[in-house]
């Protein structure tokens, strides 16, 4: 699990080094896209607790998820509706969801760890 | 988990975090630049300084009447007190003032040889806040129009058709505004040369100023009302 963790910290690192910016008409396409990443990752992490990660699931979800996003938010800008909150509000809600499950899933593992080790010891 | 997965998701952690990072960078707001260069910080530090002068000034002078009412027995303290009121009223335009300054006459212009019937001329109220503008620049201390004082919250309107001054009439012209300065030459020289006779003439009004020496300004009569005022904080555009 270190390995997600480090590539992470080596991205924003580079992101922080190269010193990249965006004009700030674009900064909504990107928080979105961040948005969909973020939520890709977690649904990542709750496929793999669940057992079923699928590589090929989880990349073509990262990649249309995020491209989606950047395109209704175009869509949004072009006809003056602010259809990016749609994507945001998407997006939040699965997030919220993912983690939730991941939190259960994680205090499940715990507590079966713990009985047991219990029912080792009686 | 396979080692395949992991890169996977390494790679796709990689990119979102250079995601955040460049979101992070773009959103973070560029620190002012202070662009001003030698002259300008000197002359905002004379502004400044100016200000400071002014203000121990002031000190000074309060300081001064505080020390004449300590000093002195409370049958004086009642005239320092008096005499404070007669300076505050003199400030406010409460009171008559003489002294030497300019008179400003405005008379219509008639434009003779034509066929078609002119118009009696009518002075509007911008007309008047223009004039009242520019002579506040060019250094008068005290105006009155006609028979009316100006004061610092003076309306100026255009009321059915009249001008009103201080909410009385103006009558029609030929109109005199009486102008104390401490510089009545000065004065004169610029209302000589001032935009208003320009602005004036186009409304067929001419403005013909004279020194004299021993101008008597009306007092300000009415009640000043002041409890629909409230302090502005707000800065101006331009001003910071």
């Amino acid at each position: 699990m270190w390995l997600p963790a480090l590539f992470l910290v080596v991205g924003i690192a580079l992101g922080l080094l190269t010193n990249i910016t965006i004009p700030d008409q674009y900064s909504n396409y990107l928080s979105i896209a961040v948005l969909a990443a973020f939520d890709t990752l977690f649904g990542g992490i709750r496929a793999h607790l669940e057992k079923k990660f699928d590589e090929k699931v989880f990349i073509s979800g990262f990649f249309f998820n995020v491209s989606l996003a950047a395109l209704l938010a175009f869509l949004g800008v072009q006809l003056g509706i602010d259809l990016y909150l749609a994507a945001v509000f998407a997006f939040g809600v699965r997030l919220f969801q993912n983690i939730a499950i991941i939190r259960r899933q994680m205090i499940e593992e715990k507590f079966i760890l713990k009985k047991i080790q219990k029912f080792k010891r009686k | 988990m396979k080692i395949s997965n992991k890169i996977i998701i390494s790679l796709v952690c990689a990119l979102a975090g250079l995601m955040i990072a460049v979101l992070f960078q773009s959103n973070q707001e560029p620190d002012e630049r202070d662009t001003r260069d030698l002259w300008e910080i000197r002359s905002e530090l004379q502004v400044e300084q100016k200000a400071q002068q002014q203000l121990y000034q002031q000190i000074s002078e309060t300081e001064s009447v505080l020390n004449q009412y300590r000093e002195v027995s409370e049958h004086q303290q009642l005239d320092t007190l008096k005499e404070s009121i007669v300076e505050l009223k003199e400030e406010a335009g409460l009171t008559e003032l003489t002294g030497s300054g300019v008179r400003i006459t405005i008379t219509p212009i008639f434009q003779g040889g034509n066929d078609n019937i002119q118009e009696y001329p009518t002075i509007s109220p911008e007309l008047l806040n223009r004039l009242l503008n520019e002579l506040n620049t060019y250094g008068a201390t005290d105006v009155a129009i006609e028979n009316e004082r100006i004061i610092n919250v003076t309306p100026i309107r255009y009321v059915n058709g009249k001008t009103y001054v201080n909410n009385h009439a103006l009558p029609s012209i030929p109109i005199e505004i009486s102008i104390l300065s401490d510089n009545p030459k000065r004065l004169l020289n610029h209302i000589e040369v001032s935009q208003s006779r320009d602005d004036f003439a186009i409304d067929d009004l001419e403005l013909s100023a004279e020194i004299k020496n021993n101008i008597t300004l009306p007092s300000y009569d009415e009640p000043i009302i002041l409890d629909e005022l409230d302090v502005n904080e707000q800065v101006e555009t331009g001003e910071d």
